[in-house]
């Protein structure tokens, strides 16, 4: 907390001496590199991508593509993503949470702390192909693991286990969502003061007690904003379900890349719309995060 | 803290270590089949001995090193600047850092395609303007934690009287950023500029889109439609890369923790 | 009976002593203070009466019976923090029925309660507000409601005001002897300020580097100190080196001078012998029957309420302070001046 502190104090200071110059045209001219890019390579994209939702092929002004979105097999493919980004950013939520709690507060020693830390900031950003390649090595047909099951008389696939299926990619996502949660999760619990469990115990609290009326509801927010972004990562990966099941599974992100490479649908308005529909979900999924990290550091001030 | 609550942590720890670990160890003993009967490094001589991978793999690198450049070159200015005369900004710069969060790479690639490969921009039709492009894309992938990486480094120094103590010994604005402030956020400038490295390196959304199999990560999913034990191989390649990048970064940072919001999926 | 008992109390922590040897015995309603620097295990011995620590030999017993080893949440103390440890996801309100509600005492007693508690702390009007809304002095009443809402049989404070500014502190330590002595609650008070131990304890308990130095009332611990760390610890002291002449009769020298003393045998003599007094007991001018010195003024500071003259003695620093008043006459520095003290005002360390 005491970092906060002198965040927002150096933050206070900045501003109230910066507070005395006018803000002249010459200053304005200093950030103009900065938004110029952000016009040209998000704002620009984004806007032609918005306008070209709305025309059809012959460039006419419709609403349709938008109305096609709600198609059986597009709006099953919305589900596919949202049920799979769910499932990995629940399961890997959890898992995270317990194992961010076993270093930070469940006593276990502090280099362990340490490894775990550095390991979730290279797991967090091993996706991708290579991802996809360890985890064939690993459960594919003749990977390492089903191998083993497999002498140990458990057939996985036998028993309708595939990789290649919602519940594989979901196993995969967990590879990089669980870490992810890890490194975002830690802050929140490092935050939680000690002498909140004290004054909790000293007024007669279980441990129990504890975590249900103080220590859960003060992580709330914070655990539901990690989640949010994990659905958010897992909402708009592309390379690790492309390179697990070549497009097998019908997410958005894989529609949309058929698209971009001129397969299938052959109507780029629709696939303009997708893609628009996605940013859609990503604002929501941020605007949520946003507020309730707002929540969070606002009780925090404390 | 109770036996009992240990126990538990440690248990936790079995169970995420199991997982981090096995597919690793599965990978890595897979690589080493590629001679039918004994381990060997097989696979991994072929990969080396690829002509393509030596190739793909300076690409990305070169790209991936100017990625780091120019979005320093971009951002490292701008949150100074805007730290010193238009504070009022800085909520916005937050929020415009975390764009990139709302337009994931292949909604991204898709846009960027439809604007500048057509007039007046007509990037895609060289090489070297779809570099370029490659480039900008990237800069727009990293700038969550290029921006959160400098304007942390910013937040620890008192910028407006380093800049006035230079002033008045004369200094202009070139010789304040790059000789003045620029040495005091080292460390969080070049942890920033390894993420980026790292995530560009084994991006493969965008770079499938705009330069095929010129890049690294493209080069790796070719490899793994052909060639299961070279494409193991490659995933440890990757790993330990990417190892090697936060194991730097960490050493640069040293206990803090920091986050990153969608890497290079 | 002892209300509380501290008995023999040590905690270490690997080979470095926290406290040794603590011994204490409190009586119902009485305010004592545990005073002394920053590491000197006063934090520690009091979160060992808490049950946040346990010690490692000793005991402590509470009306007769042995908390030594009880876990925390079932002691029946109240703990104030210092950094108030408000529940920042509660109301005030919640915050101070916490303790009610999880011995599960019906609903409109615990209101009932809390509104009492919260007049007595005099923030009632604030019930519904949550901690980041308030003020550093407003946070720690709450705490203090909090902690005093269960009923309980000491109250803890630890540096409570320490994070406050220096105008609230004033204000709020009053506040806290108030409610104190109205609820005529038994309470320990750590705090390395002086004035606050002070002004606020039935006794004292002056500790450094783990042990007990001493324990009294205020003025004991300030006229009486019983070593060398409690005297200087404690207020301005000067320290003048001295010649024993006979230690029996209480007569030493200083330089040329001879001076005398009544309570040669109170503290044992070190190596180095010093006179010790406070710069109030010594009075500039000669005064018949007290000690009678000649030193020179070397520098004269004006602090308001008290002017300090800064003397020096055969070589050494005298301090020496005089009350403002409208028609002091102040002697020149450089000037050689007559002082006095009473030899019932100093002693020899």
């Amino acid at each position: 907390m005491s970092n906060r502190l002198i965040q927002n104090s150096s933050n206070q200071r900045d501003a109230r001496r910066a507070r005395p110059v006018p803000s002249s045209l010459l200053n304005w001219l200093g950030v103009l590199p900065f938004f110029l890019f952000i016009f040209l390579f998000v704002f620009l994209p984004s806007f032609s991508l918005v306008s070209g939702s709305f025309q059809d092929r012959q460039g006419n002004f419709t609403f349709q593509n938008y109305l096609d979105l709600f198609s059986p097999s597009i709006l099953s493919a919305y589900w596919v993503t949202i049920r799979i980004s769910l499932a990995s950013a629940v399961g890997g939520g959890i898992l995270g949470f317990f194992m961010a709690y076993a270093v930070t507060l469940g006593g276990l020693p502090k280099a362990l702390r340490n490894a775990l830390l550095t390991f979730s900031g290279v797991a967090s950003n091993f996706a991708g192909v290579p991802l996809a390649f360890a985890f064939i090595a690993t459960l594919g047909r003749t990977g390492m693991v089903t191998v083993l099951l497999k002498m140990a008389g458990f057939d996985l696939y036998d028993r309708g286990f595939s990789l290649y299926s919602f519940w594989g990619l979901t196993l995969t996502y967990l590879y990089f969502q669980f870490p992810l949660m890890i490194l975002i999760i830690t802050p929140a619990l490092d935050g939680l003061k000690r002498e909140w469990r004290e004054a909790a115990e000293n007024l007669g609290a279980s441990s129990w007690t504890y975590w249900r009326r103080v220590a859960l509801p003060i992580l709330t927010p914070s655990i539901l904003g990690a989640m949010i972004l994990l659905f958010g990562n897992a909402f708009g990966a592309y390379a690790t379900a492309l390179s697990l099941t070549g497009g097998f599974i019908n997410l958005i992100t894989i529609l949309i890349g058929s698209q971009i490479k001129g397969d299938v649908l052959q109507n780029t308005g629709l696939g303009y719309a997708l893609a628009i529909g996605m940013v859609i979900v990503m604002a929501g999924a941020i605007t949520i995060y946003y507020f309730l990290r707002r929540r969070s550091e606002r009780w925090l001030r404390v | 803290m109770s036996k009992r609550n240990v126990l538990w942590s440690w248990f936790w720890m079995f169970l995420g270590g199991l997982y981090f670990f096995l597919p690793l160890l599965a990978t890595f003993e897979f690589s080493l089949k590629a001679r039918k009967g004994v381990y060997s490094f097989l696979a991994y001589e072929r990969v080396f001995a690829d002509p393509l991978f030596l190739r793909t793999f300076i690409f990305s690198l070169e790209m991936a090193v100017f990625t780091a450049l120019a979005g320093i070159l971009l951002i490292f200015p701008t949150v100074y600047w805007i730290r010193l005369k238009l504070p009022q900004l800085r909520g916005l710069i937050e929020f415009v850092s975390m764009l990139p969060f709302v337009v994931p790479a292949i909604v991204l690639v898709f846009g960027l395609i439809r604007v500048f490969s057509g007039a007046p921009f007509f990037l895609t039709n060289t090489f070297t303007g779809t570099n370029v492009l490659l480039v900008a894309a990237y800069v727009v992938l990293t700038m969550p934690y290029l921006y959160r990486s400098i304007d942390t480094g910013l937040q620890a120094i008192d910028v407006r009287t380093l800049t006035e103590a230079a002033q008045s010994l004369g200094a202009g604005w070139g010789t304040i950023l790059f000789r003045v402030i620029l040495p005091n956020v080292r460390v969080s400038i070049l942890s920033g500029s390894f993420l980026a490295v790292a995530t560009v390196m084994g991006e493969f959304t965008i770079a499938s889109f705009l330069v095929g199999i010129r890049a690294f990560g493209p080069y790796m999913s070719l490899v793994g439609q052909n060639k299961t034990y070279e494409s193991s191989s490659l995933a440890i390649i990757s790993f330990a890369l990417t190892w090697a990048f936060i194991g730097l970064i960490q050493l640069l940072n040293r206990g803090r923790v920091q986050t990153q919001i969608a890497g290079a999926h | 009976m002892t209300y509380l008992l501290l008995s023999n109390l040590s905690k270490y922590y690997g080979n470095t002593l926290a406290v040794e040897n603590f011994n204490l015995e409190v009586e119902q309603g009485e305010f004592v203070s545990f005073l002394g620097p920053s590491g000197c295990g006063k934090t520690t011995t009091l979160r060992m009466v808490a049950g946040f620590e346990v010690p490692d030999q000793g005991k402590i017993l509470l009306e007769g019976e042995d908390i030594t080893q009880l876990p925390p949440n079932q002691r029946m103390v109240g703990m104030v923090f210092q950094s108030y440890a408000l529940f920042p996801n509660m109301s005030v309100a919640d915050n101070v029925a916490f303790g009610l509600s999880v011995r599960k005492m019906p609903a409109d007693q615990i209101r009932q309660r809390v509104s009492e508690i919260l007049k007595i702390v005099q923030l009632e009007e604030l019930q519904k507000r949550y901690p980041y809304q308030l003020s550093g002095g407003q946070q720690q009443r709450v705490a203090l409601a909090r902690a005093l809402a269960i009923r309980p049989r000491v109250l803890l404070l630890d540096e409570p005001l320490s994070a406050l500014d220096a105008k609230i502190r004033v204000e709020l330590r009053a506040e806290i002897r108030r409610i104190q002595q109205e609820l005529k609650i038994t309470t320990i008070y750590v705090t390395h300020d002086q004035e606050e131990a002070l002004s606020l304890s039935d006794r004292i308990v002056v500790m450094n580097k783990g042990r007990i130095e001493q324990i009294g009332t205020p003025f004991e611990i300030y006229n009486y100190p019983q070593t060398e760390f409690v005297a200087s610890f404690i207020g301005q002291l000067n320290l003048i080196p001295v010649q024993v002449v006979d230690r029996e009769r209480g007569a030493y020298r200083i330089g040329e001078q001879t001076i005398q003393i009544e309570h040669s045998q109170r503290i044992p003599l070190s190596d180095q012998p010093k006179l010790a007094i406070r710069p109030e007991e010594v009075k500039l001018g000669k005064v018949d029957g007290w000690n009678q010195l000649t030193a020179q003024v070397r520098q004269i500071s004006f602090l308001g309420a008290i002017v300090r003259i800064w003397l020096e003695l055969e070589g050494v620093p005298l301090l020496l302070d005089v009350f403002n008043e409208r028609k002091l006459e102040l002697p020149k520095v450089n000037e050689k001046v007559t002082i006095s003290f009473p030899y019932y005002a100093c002693w020899v360390l």
